[in-house]
């Protein structure tokens, strides 16, 4: 267990601020894993879970703001899935909060890298998963 | 349907030049975009999503998403760093001669990997991101700052730099370009807070305008204080600075409605935060605002009756003098900042633009449309306007203000083929 | 499966000091189905792109990967090696090393730069071309409404060629257009001419829409003409169905007649040569109900000075926030107060009762800070902006949904101005709600544009079944057809004449959504299957 976060990170939103954290040189720890994806609603459990088999710490889900998915509808999905696999992974012995689905604007920098951080927080606070 | 000459110009890359070149682009013509500035998008660009747990409609995210459409468009020619000197011709056949500044740093080779930016000896910097958002995403010389411009014989940016996108010998390229019409897109200046002396724009620190704290989300995540680096605990908007006024007699349609949503932002940030907004006539309609408003009333405090002077306080805060009109007195109040709300004035360079098109300015200095039913129009036929530099608008209306250009001169270069 | 994969590193002209690209060259090289490693300083540039291509010939690439800045900054000059050297431009994955890694983090990041390689490697190799395709469309437009924008959009529209036909509910054309005549000046009449006489606008009155099915650039619609019903298609339509008013009697205990009247009832008034009676004091009330009140206040203020210049009579304004958001509106109200119109503003919603054959409002005003009586002989009472009389059903009908407020289209950003969650169907005007003269112009114009630019040339080009159901696997639970945001699945027949889901190329916006959500799993989306999305995560702690 090495402790990495996956994040699926929608290609309209999330990838493009992940992106400007980076040319704005905004530093995040380097755990992170980003899965570029057309939009939120793509991920479905089955991804989420996999990242948890195969060692993650933790899986982030991030979509455009809430009313603003250029799909209109798909980060709500990914929402509902998001919140379907927290209670599956809490049924499995993990605690809650280990997946959680945030929104984010193409340049909203601060609060992509703020929630990466959070996270980051929480696996420490939590301690490793088996 | 034979058709003349139907490439066209766009001048100006702000989200409303950007709107009628992908309208265009899209249609199958050729577009050349050509940009005053190193970087796209105007001033939309700079300015910051101001969601809260939802959407709250301000339209910025559609920028980046139009900016990178325009720029990688396979029927869009981006010239940055350009200006228009001179336009003769007639629509169907006009002919524009474009100058572009020295390319010291060519934009197609430089990679933005910084290695001259760590290696300029120049204090600050010569060669920069104008911002991490900027795009093209590049490199820029800043003549006035580098040294060679000042005796200095050494070119340390130029050897460090691994594709050879840096050459000082560049001088300005002069283009010529046949088109068949032209969109002006120019845009606008906010209003200089400093004009209204009595506000203390300039003099007091902790006196901003509604653009600086844009882009102080933009490039901080929240607001901070200049003079204790701390969060503002209670703020002041004053509404109207810049518009409805002598020499502006116009609302400038955006102040009131950023205002709501930077408020509620900054409440929804930090709840103990008290934020007060001093407004003449609240301007809430549009689409998507309504759903909002009744929120706003109850976070935000609205007083009715715009302050005429702002004074320094004790430390850094600030005093707000102001006819509380429906309290029917005069008031003073602290405040930790004060936020102006300020307006979208015609740009002073409209009157090279007006003599080089041949077309005219209205009445507050924007470019005159021809008639009321045909707002991108103007006296000269085959050129439209596209945008703020017609009349304030916010990122939606200047989005279909700009794709109606691109249809107007859609239809005069194929109407002109009959 | 195999693959022939070629990775191409690049340092970003060695200026990525926290990466150790020699083990990060050697470790790629060992990654199974890599056959090719190559690190260059310049990938993006002429020279580094002509490398890429000549290496992926001379090596028989079959599928890449790139290890270097953003996709979203170089992604497309990287697409384009691929296409030089003969390789569909989808066979593409990469890594983003520099953004996202080490412009991002501090201290050394090559074992994740290793792991971005290797997860993009994973996705490479089962990475299937998707090639363009050029479909026909139908050039026609439906153009629904009969009003101001409708007739605008329908004459613009077959100016540039395109044959349109106009669909009004009412048997005669106009709208609400005699409303905005008084308000600017211009006369109607040219412009329904105008329509009329058109070559290619076919103009059906008394017609309504019954039923819409297929996709852009082939829209059968059912029309209900008089007793008949017609079917047509068409390659896009444009709804500019207008709004209605009402008159906010409820709120103020109002009962409209001869003295509490709405501004189209004054308009007329103020046409007729010689009213009965001039009223001595009008009153106009609006602001308190709706905050869109755009168009109301643009009535009120245009009217307010029509009524000082034909009647000379006392004009009260009564309002909570005069909106002059629109072009010209700052001036008008100025203009108003010049010719000695009155203001007077309030927070709450003033009282009006009858007082002998007059109109008595009762409130609070504002600046005065006291209460307030006016006898009026006549009240322009505030109207509501609303949605036209069957939008909900209209809005189920194409499963287009409506704002907050009930008009076209939703509030979300990225549809505005003029175009809504469905390919080809487009809103303009009054049905989106609160407008004012030049929105509504724009919109017309805008909607030209963007039908044009689709439509044109008779044929648009897609990337063909880059999002596809597989018949055999789909069991025709219809649950794609109804989550599709974008309508753009329907229930097609198989030659084996089984019932399965199709998704059309045209309408397809390749989100996703289905293909997460079909039970069957039997929905492929190329790029960002189930198998291509896996194959990252597995690539996760691998040595």
């Amino acid at each position: 267990m090495r402790g990495e976060i996956v994040a699926f990170c929608c290609e309209r939103s999330a990838y493009p601020a992940a992106d400007l954290a980076g040319k704005g040189k905004l530093c995040y720890p380097d755990n992170l894993r980003v899965i570029r994806i057309p939009c939120a609603g793509r991920v479905d459990a089955i991804h989420i879970l996999k990242a948890f088999e195969k060692g993650a710490a933790a899986v982030l889900v991030l979509g455009c703001e809430d009313g603003a998915c250029h799909h209109i509808t798909g980060n709500i999905r990914a929402r509902e899935r998001v919140r379907y696999c927290d209670m599956l992974l809490k049924e499995v012995g993990l605690d809650g909060g280990r997946v959680g689905m945030f929104n984010v604007a193409p340049n909203e920098t601060h609060k992509f890298v703020r929630i990466v951080n959070e996270m980051n927080e929480k696996i420490k606070e939590s301690g490793e998963t088996k | 349907m034979v058709l003349k000459n139907t490439d066209v110009l766009v001048i100006g890359a702000g989200i409303a030049g950007i709107a009628s070149a992908l309208g265009l682009a899209d249609a199958g013509l050729k577009v050349y975009l050509v940009e005053k500035e190193a970087a796209v998008g105007g001033y939309a660009a700079s300015l910051c999503c101001k969601a809260t747990d939802v959407c709250s409609g301000c339209s910025v995210c559609v920028v980046p998403e139009k900016i990178k459409q325009a720029v990688t468009h396979p029927q869009i020619s981006l010239l940055t760093n350009s200006t228009v000197q001179r336009v003769g011709g007639e629509v169907g056949n006009f002919c524009v001669e474009i100058t572009q500044k020295p390319q010291y740093i060519d934009t197609e080779r430089c990679v933005a990997c910084g290695l001259c930016a760590e290696v300029c000896p120049a204090e600050p910097k010569a060669v920069y991101l104008s911002s991490a958002e900027a795009i093209p995403f590049s490199y820029v010389l800043d003549e006035r700052l580098c040294l060679r411009f000042k005796g200095e014989s050494r070119k340390l940016c130029g050897e460090s730099c691994p594709t050879k996108a840096i050459d000082f010998e560049r001088k300005p390229r002069g283009q010529e370009l046949n088109v068949g019409a032209i969109i002006l897109a120019t845009g606008f200046d906010i209003f200089d807070a400093r004009e209204k002396g009595s506000l203390g724009y300039g003099r007091y620190p902790n006196v901003l305008t509604g653009l600086d704290l844009e882009r102080m989300f933009n490039h901080e995540g929240y607001l901070k204080l200049s003079t204790n680096g701390k969060e503002p605990k209670n703020i002041a908007f004053i509404q109207c600075v810049g518009s409805r006024d002598e020499g502006h007699g116009y609302c400038s349609q955006v102040c009131c409605k950023y205002a709501m949503r930077l408020a509620h932002l900054i409440k929804y940030q930090s709840p103990d935060t008290q934020v007060t907004i001093f407004y003449i006539d609240l301007q809430t309609a549009g689409k998507g605002f309504a759903q909002f408003y009744q929120e706003y009333r109850e976070s935000i405090r609205f007083i009715r009756g715009v302050p005429v002077e702002v004074s320094p306080a004790s430390s850094d805060d600030l005093e707000v003098r102001f006819e509380d009109i429906s309290q029917g007195r005069v008031c003073r109040e602290i405040f930790d900042l004060v936020v102006l709300s300020v307006g979208i004035s015609p740009r002073k360079d409209s009157w090279d633009l007006a003599r080089i098109l041949g077309i005219n300015l209205a009445d507050h200095g924007f470019f005159d449309t021809k008639e009321i039913l045909n707002s991108n129009g103007t006296n000269v036929e085959g050129v439209f306007l596209a945008g703020t530099c017609q009349g304030p608008k916010d990122i939606p209306d200047s989005i279909a203000h700009g794709m109606a250009a691109a249809s107007k001169a859609m239809q005069a270069l194929t109407v002109r083929g009959r | 499966m195999e693959a022939n994969t070629g990775v191409f590193i690049c340092d970003c002209g060695r200026s990525m000091n926290n990466i150790d690209f020699s083990r990060v060259r050697e470790k790629v090289a060992k990654i199974p189905h890599v056959t090719c490693v190559n690190l260059s300083s310049n990938l993006c540039l002429e020279e580094g792109k002509e490398q890429m291509t000549s290496c992926i010939r001379d090596k028989n690439i079959d599928r890449v990967v790139v290890a270097a800045c953003s996709p979203e900054f170089k992604e497309h000059v990287f697409q384009q090696a691929l296409e030089n050297a003969g390789l569909n431009g989808h066979l593409l994955s990469v890594a983003n090393i520099r953004e996202q890694c080490a412009w991002a983090h501090e201290g050394d990041v090559t074992e994740k730069a290793l792991e971005l390689i290797r997860m993009a490697v994973n996705r490479t190799r089962l990475l299937q071309p998707v090639e363009e395709k050029e479909l026909s469309v139908n050039k026609g437009v439906l153009v629904v409404g009969g009003g101001f924008s409708a007739l605008n959009s329908a004459i613009q529209l077959s100016q540039l060629g395109l044959p349109t036909t106009l669909l009004e509910r009412e048997s005669t054309l106009g709208g609400r257009i005699r409303e905005l005549e008084n308000m600017y000046g211009f006369k109607t009449g040219p412009m329904i001419e105008a329509a009329e006489g058109a070559k290619n606008i076919d103009i059906l009155t008394s017609a309504e829409v019954l039923e819409v099915e297929g996709k852009i650039g082939n829209f059968m619609v059912r029309i209900r003409k008089g007793a008949e019903e017609i079917s047509r298609s068409f390659g896009a339509i444009v709804f500019a169905t207008g709004y209605e008013t009402e008159v906010t009697d409820q709120d103020f205990q109002l009962k409209p007649g001869v003295n509490i009247i709405s501004q189209e009832r004054l308009a007329q008034m103020l046409q007729a040569s010689s009213p009965k009676g001039r009223p001595q004091t009008v009153g106009f009330i609006f602001d308190f109900y709706d905050e869109n009140s755009r168009f109301p206040t643009l009535a009120t203020l245009s009217n307010a000075l029509a009524i000082k210049q034909k009647w000379g009579s006392e004009v009260y304004v009564l309002c909570r926030d005069v909106k002059v958001d629109s072009e010209g509106a700052d001036q008008l109200y100025r203009e108003a107060r010049e010719h000695g119109v009155v203001f007077s503003k309030f927070e709450e919603k003033p009282r009006i009762s009858a007082d002998d054959g007059r109109v008595k409002v009762e409130a609070k005003d504002v600046f005065l800070g006291e209460d307030m009586t006016l006898i009026c002989d006549l009240v322009v009472a505030e109207e509501r902006i609303l949605p036209p009389a069957g939008t909900k059903d209209l809005s189920f009908l194409l499963s287009i949904r409506t704002d907050s407020q009930g008009f076209y289209q939703d509030e979300n950003v990225h549809l505005y101005p003029v175009a809504s969650e469905r390919k080809g169907i487009f809103f303009i005007g009054g049905c989106r709600g609160d407008l004012d003269f030049q929105r509504a112009l724009a919109d017309v114009s805008s909607v030209v544009m963007n039908v044009y630019g689709l439509l044109s040339s008779g044929k648009v080009v897609v990337e063909a079944e880059k999002v596809k159901v597989d018949p055999q696997k789909c069991v025709a639970c219809l649950t794609c057809i109804r989550v599709c945001p974008h309508s753009a699945i329907q229930l097609a027949r198989t030659e084996g004449e089984k019932e399965v889901a199709e998704i059309s190329d045209l309408a397809c916006d390749a989100c996703g959504v289905c293909a997460a959500i079909c039970p069957a799993k039997a929905i492929k989306f190329e790029g960002y299957s189930d198998e291509q999305i896996l194959a990252q995560i597995e690539a996760l702690g691998a040595p």
